[in-house]
């Protein structure tokens, strides 16, 4: 069986006017399996947003391959898009609009079956815990309630992978806690999920399988218990520090 | 296209523009009342001043040696005048200081007496004053409406008075009869109520509709793409399924939408205010508007709404956030007005190149249509025009939001970071438009340039020579390769030396011809044949000012420098006509503007086919020396026979022919950086 995400080489080279030329990805590979969590897991700065949007199609890579459920990223951007939510710190929600009404928008927009939707709609809605507030308008929610009506629209057409970019910056503990128990929630229903973090206890708890990335590079990638077999820390953050002090020592297994 | 995902995003949209208060506001609410507002406002104001200036009591005094005279003329005048009495009151204040008086309010105006002796000795008095004529000054205070009434009213009672004096002395001396009746004068207007009133209302309609569609459309246009990037929904949605092409589109729709609302909005004011009388229109005030008519201004205003709404929708995804986007709106509201105020040009009707001009051809059509003078020819060329410009700038500005940088500002464009060649080629128009504006602004506020020998120092050496170097520096550009400084055959000397008595010509001949299909102003025919030669001006001096300096400097600015700035970006023959058009702009005189366009165009051909600038130097050299010549000879291209015109265009097509025939391959003829 072909996994649901694959990488190859791909590199995101950006100009920047103060720094010059930005190698942002730097020829990195991975595989990400049928419904488990794979996290990216990386300092600020490290390329894990750049890699997430090329994976949604936001940005085009500027050499190398990515596919997304058999569709490449650039040439079938669309059927990409079609199978894929991708929620992140940098993603709003329309002010103007009451979170019902968001998340039907983005359940037809990402076409899902019209007859389906209201529906589909409703589940959410009570899924997620918003039906008190799901006809008010989104400007006037808590950060909290905002938290969950922006998941709530990533899988309002029910797609088979999910991407989480940074999803608990700037959230206090409870909110950060309620999207990390979605994740968990999301992955029981057999979506596979990339999620990108530089907090390692979230990492720790969360994913599967974690890739290391550092300036661009992808330094480890394997399961928790196989990277503290190779390095012989214990510790996530020490495991990291590990691999960003000696990058020479690639351990990657796909 | 899909068309379900473009409606779900249309009206999507739509809800959110219209949920936000000051779209609602500035795109709906102010268009729909600014007409009747305006029309109210200025049928009171009219009223009320009538009324306060009929009310007003006006305050004067009399003061000189001729008070006695001047005060019992003017109330014998009145007296035999009881029409004007009656409407206009006058009282006399004495006063010792009128002009202390008028200061203070105490009186609205007074009247100076001198005698002819007295005024004699003035010496800034009335020049048309014969000597030892008595001078009556009515001194106001032009800034304030009653002073200035009352005056305006007092010169005609005192004209008046004088009258009826010279009738006294004219019957004292043995003319009996009665001077009026030598001849009566009487005027008859031809044009309607309606006509008059529409030529009032198509000199402003254009202007007053582009004013609210770019002060509605922008904050749609700035919401819909500067707002939603700043907000971060911009992101959200590119992540849907929805393709770029729906997105981009609902997006251009939905602002063309608002921009054809406030048309629409406008026509129904029209109809309700104007046509149905709803309110009392201001006194004279008819308009004759019928149902084609309206019609016709619908189908003009419908592709100017498509226009600015894709100009508004480019300049809100070039800024990188609101703030930005409200910067660049300001000049683009400016060169809008500007364009749409064309139909205040006088004697310049549709039937000229103007119809060529998008918004101003609108403005200039709409204004003969609502005078009832339809030019329906130039009407359909002005329509193709705007629905072309429209067509063009909706396709220009969907392949703009396709681009990543625009989508993602933060990302830098690569030229940003070489420097160099790259950035030159993106910032040589701004500079060129910088080198414009400080020509333009030298020329209208520094008195010390006011001399033609001073004026082109400055215009062709310190900025089209100084920038171009300083450009060649500051870009470490080669200058052999920008400024194309490089040998040509020696056929094309040959053909360049035919080219220098016939360009001048030709021009003229093909712009006659050219007024057969696109007529031309007289004016703008005027302007390519006139020549620009200051009188006593020695001939080497007429030679180095009018010829070499600006063969030299320009050939060097336009074909050097702006030519390599920008023909990596443009193809061969748009870029023999965007520098063509750009070199026509830097002649600031509106009518010159197209001729030397057209010598721009040529010229910029000739460096291209040639490889080199020199030919361009010494056609444009030998082509002012020739202009220079047959102005102090005579030399009048206008009086040419036809076939005269038809030998200097076979003429200047040989050598062009000659030309191109001897063309550099593109490959030699530069390389690429």
């Amino acid at each position: 069986m072909t996994s649901p995400i694959t990488v190859r080489e791909l590199s995101k080279t950006f100009f920047d006017e103060g720094r010059g030329e930005i190698r942002a990805v730097n020829s990195i590979s991975f595989e990400c399996h049928e419904g488990e969590v794979f996290g990216l897991l990386g300092a600020n700065g490290a390329g894990k947003t750049t890699t997430l949007r090329m994976l949604s199609t936001i940005i085009t890579p500027s050499s190398g391959s990515a596919a997304v459920l058999n569709h490449d990223v650039v040439t079938e951007a669309e059927g990409v898009r079609r199978n894929l939510g991708f929620y992140s710190a940098s993603t709003a929600l329309y002010p103007r609009l009451t979170a019902r009404e968001t998340i039907d928008f983005f359940a037809r927009i990402n076409q899902y079956p019209a007859a389906r939707v209201d529906e589909r709609v409703n589940y959410l809605i009570e899924r997620f815990g918003i039906t008190k507030y799901a006809d008010s308008r989104v400007d006037r929610l808590s950060s909290g309630m905002k938290q969950k009506v922006s998941i709530a629209r990533t899988v309002a057409h029910d797609p088979r992978i999910v991407i989480f970019d940074e999803p608990t910056v700037g959230l206090d503990v409870l909110n950060a806690l309620e999207v990390q128990e979605s994740i968990r929630q999301l992955r029981t229903e057999g979506k596979t999920i990339i999620f990108s973090t530089h907090i390692m206890s979230e990492a720790e708890k969360l994913c599967d399988r974690i890739a290391i990335i550092h300036g661009g590079r992808i330094l480890a990638c394997d399961t928790l218990a196989n990277l503290r077999t190779s390095t012989g820390e214990h510790y996530l953050e020490d495991i990291f520090v590990h691999y960003v002090k000696d990058p020479s020592d690639p351990v990657i297994r796909k | 296209m899909n068309w379900s995902v473009f409606r779900l995003l249309y009206v999507h949209e739509i809800r959110l523009l219209v949920r936000a208060r000051r779209t609602i506001v500035l795109a709906v609410v102010l268009p729909a009342l600014i007409m009747p507002l305006m029309l109210l406002t200025s049928k009171y104001s009219n009223d009320q001043r009538a009324q306060t200036l009929t009310d007003t009591t006006y305050k004067f005094s009399i003061v000189g040696p001729l008070s006695v005279r001047i005060r019992g003329l003017v109330e014998k005048t009145r007296e035999q005048n009881p029409k004007s009495s009656k409407s206009f009151k006058f009282a006399e204040i004495l006063t010792e200081d009128p002009e202390n008086s008028l200061e203070t309010g105490d009186i609205h105006f007074y009247i100076r007496t001198q005698t002819g002796e007295g005024a004699d000795k003035i010496t800034d008095g009335p020049k048309e004053r014969l000597s030892g004529v008595p001078l009556i000054t009515v001194v106001y205070r032009g800034n304030q409406d009653i002073s200035s009434a009352g005056r305006g009213r007092m010169v005609e009672l005192l004209e008046l008075a004088r009258q009826r004096d010279t009738e006294l002395a004219l019957a004292q001396h043995g003319f009996t009869g009665d001077p009026r009746q030598l001849f009566v004068i009487s005027t008859t207007n031809l044009a309607s109520g309606g006509q008059v009133s529409g030529l009032t209302a198509g000199r402003f309609i254009t202007a007053i509709l582009v004013m609210m569609m770019l002060t509605g459309g922008s904050v749609a246009a700035l919401d819909i793409i500067a707002g939603e990037k700043e907000r971060g929904t911009l992101e959200t949605l590119l992540t849907t399924a929805a393709g770029r092409t729906e997105i981009v589109a609902a997006k251009q729709f939905a602002i063309s939408s608002i921009a054809l609302a406030i048309t629409l909005i406008q026509a129904l004011n029209f109809f309700v205010y104007i046509k149905l009388n709803v309110i009392n229109l201001p006194e004279g005030f008819h308009l004759e508007l019928s149902s084609s008519m309206a019609l016709t201004l619908l189908l003009l205003f419908a592709p100017l709404a498509i226009m600015l709404g894709s100009v508004l929708l480019m300049l809100s995804a070039y800024a990188k956030s609101y703030k930005e986007a409200h910067l660049y709106f300001f000049p683009v509201y400016l060169l809008g007005l500007l364009l749409s105020l064309a139909s205040l040009l006088p004697g310049v009707p549709l039937r000229s190149a103007i119809a060529i001009v998008p918004i101003a051809n609108v403005s200039v059509a709409a204004r003969e249509i609502l005078v009832g003078r339809p030019d329906l020819p130039m009407i359909l060329l002005t329509f193709l025009v705007m629905l072309g410009v429209a067509v063009w700038l909706m396709r220009t500005s969907s392949q703009m939001l396709s681009r990543e940088d625009i989508v993602l500002p933060a990302h830098a464009e690569p030229a940003e970071f070489l420097g160099g060649r790259a950035l030159f080629g993106k910032r040589v128009l701004r500079w060129f438009a910088l080198m414009w504006a400080v020509e333009f602004a030298a020329a209208a506020n520094v008195p010390y340039l006011a001399t033609l020998q001073r004026q082109l120092i400055f215009n062709e050496v310190v900025v089209l020579l100084g920038a171009s170097l300083l450009m060649i520096r500051l870009y470490k550009l080669d200058p052999r390769e920008t400024l194309s400084l490089r040998g040509v055959k020696p056929v094309v000397w040959l053909a360049i030396l035919c080219a220098i008595p016939t360009a001048n010509s030709a021009a003229v001949a093909v712009f006659r011809l050219a007024n057969i299909f696109i007529p031309v102003s007289e004016e703008l025919l005027r302007g390519t044949s006139e020549g620009l030669i200051p009188a006593g001006m020695p001939q080497w001096q007429l030679f180095i000012f009018l010829a070499v300096l600006p063969a030299v400097c320009e050939e060097i600015a336009f074909r050097g420098v702006l030519m390599s700035g920008l023909r990596h970006r443009l193809r061969p023959v748009t870029l023999a006509i965007v520098v063509g058009l750009i070199f026509g702009m830097f002649h600031m005189t509106l009518f010159r503007i197209a001729p030397t366009a057209v010598l721009g165009v040529a010229l910029t051909g000739i460096a291209l086919l040639t490889g080199s600038i020199f030919p361009g130097i010494l056609l444009h050299m030998g082509n002012n020396a020739w202009g220079v010549w047959a102005g102090q000879h005579g030399f009048d291209p206008d009086a040419m026979k036809p076939w005269q015109s038809a030998a200097m265009i076979s003429i200047f097509a040989l050598s062009m022919w000659i030309i191109y025939r001897s063309r550099v391959q593109p490959e030699t003829n530069h390389k690429r950086s």
